[in-house]
């Protein structure tokens, strides 16, 4: 029974955006993997890619590309931009409607007043983005070794996971700053438009690092250093880079336990 | 455990909330004692909800306290709300819910709730339990919000504006569902900005303007204190000099048979000189909470002159 309590009633809620967007990510891994040996063996791509400007070429992957392998393929498609939009936008979407979504509907007044505590509500929530989040991921996961069966091609499978590990963790961080940014101000729109602009920003300080001295020096400060600067495609999981970005994750979660139990509810 | 009859079961102390410049209340000191029905009156925007957000820990205080049962609305806010269930005037619950699930979901979030008073309260109040709760209408609405708030039967019922918008016969089973609670001993706080749709069911009410409690007093009381004001139709002319000579009566206006006047207190000395004549009408304006707060504040005001 999906109304026992809060937790259950969250997955309940999350059911078809975590269903739409799996649905998506699963047709997109796919997509690239049915693609990959068409381009791979009918077009010079590389060549077509070194001969980009090297602005356009480090915001498609930089020297991660690499179109001889179904890595460096992915490297190029799916891993620096497309995924962390998607899974991230996925995240804050769902975040931003935790706490703030709820309270600008009322039904927070409604929760808070039953027999439960304002940290249990959330953590219970939480629970359940963070698996909703992690079964979207699955579903890409599960995608690309499908395709990659299915074309025959071969994949180092323990990296792409390592990769969409990853990609999980940042997605998760930008959550957790959208339900921190939430806690603090009720405004779900605020949360999200804040949320996504640090997205942005530090995705290209991060892709843009190798080309502008300036940005190289505070690389380290964009999460997505953590994600992609490691190239977990080809070199596997970080442990480091995945420890920064959980702690990234948990931190900025913590603050919005705090900032949730501290405030005003907006009647 | 029950709180006994008569112990507070709401105290507030200077309770304050400021937010800017003219929201929120001030000092309210606020005393409700179990098994009585207090009703909580004043005008929209008076501070009303602000307080009862306040009690269940929604918000905060700018400063005062309060305690519910005896335990602070704050640090002990799970023990109390084991205790409370609340109704709030915006009708907001989930609305892709139908209603029978909106029950079991907010049942549950108690720890559960025995389903055979769910079922009868659902079947007196007629609820649409099977239609999604953003497709009910108003009325339809609100049965569900008052299922779910008495449904766990507990200790004290907080009602924000219960009244507003109920059918009649929705109306008279709520007061049903009220006078219930009394008779279990247990406590009902609601608020209300029209004194005649809940006078009947309270016990006392505090009056609440601009965020301060002006008064709190047995509603026979208040209704002897009130305002009223009458129309009395006459089959001929009467003089107007004596009707002006009533003690309590004032704004007295006569034209040829008809007097227009306003009374404070009892109608007796009014009724009896209104029976020397020959009477053919006699209408009686129910009393507004304005008047009320006009009877109010004009006799503090007398007061102060003659100190």
């Amino acid at each position: 029974m999906l109304l026992r309590n809060v937790f259950l009633k969250s997955l309940r809620d999350l059911r078809w955006p975590s269903f739409w967007t799996g649905l998506g990510m699963a047709v997109l891994g796919f997509y690239f993997m049915w693609l990959y040996p068409t381009f791979g063996k009918q077009l010079d791509l590389q060549a077509m890619v070194d001969a980009f400007p090297p602005a356009i070429k480090a915001l498609v992957g930089g020297s991660l590309i690499d179109l001889s392998s179904p890595e460096g393929f992915l490297n190029m498609e799916l891993f620096p931009l497309m995924l962390p939009l998607i899974l991230g936008g996925f995240a804050m979407a769902v975040a931003s409607g935790a706490t703030a979504g709820e309270e600008s509907r009322g039904t927070l007044d409604v929760l808070l007043a039953a027999p439960i505590g304002r940290l249990p509500v959330l953590v219970e929530k939480v629970a359940a983005i963070v698996l909703a989040t992690v079964a979207v991921a699955v579903c890409l996961f599960v995608a690309i070794w499908g395709g990659a069966a299915f074309t025959g091609t071969a994949l180092a499978l323990d990296k792409v996971a390592a990769a969409v590990a990853l990609a999980t963790l940042l997605a998760l961080a930008f959550g957790a700053l959208t339900l921190a940014i939430a806690a603090f101000t009720g405004e779900r729109a605020v949360a999200l438009g804040i949320a996504g602009a640090v997205l942005v920003v530090t995705y290209f300080v991060n892709a843009l690092a190798p080309m502008v001295d300036a940005l190289d020096r505070i690389r380290g400060l964009s999460p997505f250093y953590y994600y992609i600067g490691s190239d977990p495609v080809r070199n596997g999981l970080d442990v480091g880079h995945a420890a920064i970005l959980g702690a990234l994750a948990v931190t900025l979660f913590v603050v919005a336990l705090v900032a949730f139990e501290r405030r005003d509810l907006t009647a | 455990m029950t709180t006994l009859v008569g112990q507070p079961v709401i105290s507030t102390t200077s309770l304050t909330k400021s937010y800017g410049r003219s929201r929120g209340i001030i000092d309210v000191d606020l005393e409700v004692r179990a098994g009585e029905v207090f009703g909580f009156l004043g005008p929209n925007g008076a501070g009303k909800t602000t307080t009862i957000r306040l009690l269940l820990d929604l918000i905060r205080p700018t400063r005062g306290s309060a305690r519910v049962f005896g335990l602070d609305v704050h640090g002990e806010r799970i023990a109390i709300h084991r205790r409370v269930s609340y109704l709030s005037g915006e009708l907001s619950l989930w609305g892709d819910l139908t209603g029978a699930q909106l029950l079991t979901y907010l049942a549950n979030l108690r720890g559960g709730v025995d389903p055979a008073e769910i079922r009868r309260l659902s079947e007196r109040l007629q609820v649409e339990l099977d239609r999604r709760f953003k497709t009910l209408s108003r009325g339809n609405k609100q049965k569900i919000g008052l299922v779910a708030a008495f449904m766990a039967r507990p200790e004290l019922v907080i009602l924000d504006e219960p009244t507003s918008g109920l059918d009649p016969i929705v109306q008279q089973e709520f007061e049903r569902l009220v006078e219930e609670v009394r008779a279990d001993g247990r406590t009902v706080f609601l608020s209300s900005h029209i004194l005649p749709e809940v006078e009947h069911l309270c016990d006392r009410v505090g009056i609440i303007r601009e965020g301060r409690l002006v008064t709190v007093e047995a509603v026979a009381e208040l209704k002897r204190r009130a305002l009223r004001r009458l129309e009395l139709d006459f089959a001929a002319a009467v003089p107007p000099d004596p009707f002006r000579a009533v003690p309590g009566v004032r704004d007295v206006e006569v034209h040829e048979g008809v007097v227009r006047c306003t009374v404070q207190g009892s109608l007796d000395a009014l009724v009896k000189l209104a029976a020397r004549y020959e009477v053919i009408d006699l209408h009686v304006v129910e009393t507004s909470l304005e008047e009320i707060f006009l009877a109010y504040y004009g006799e503090e005001m007398n007061g102060h002159a003659a100190a």
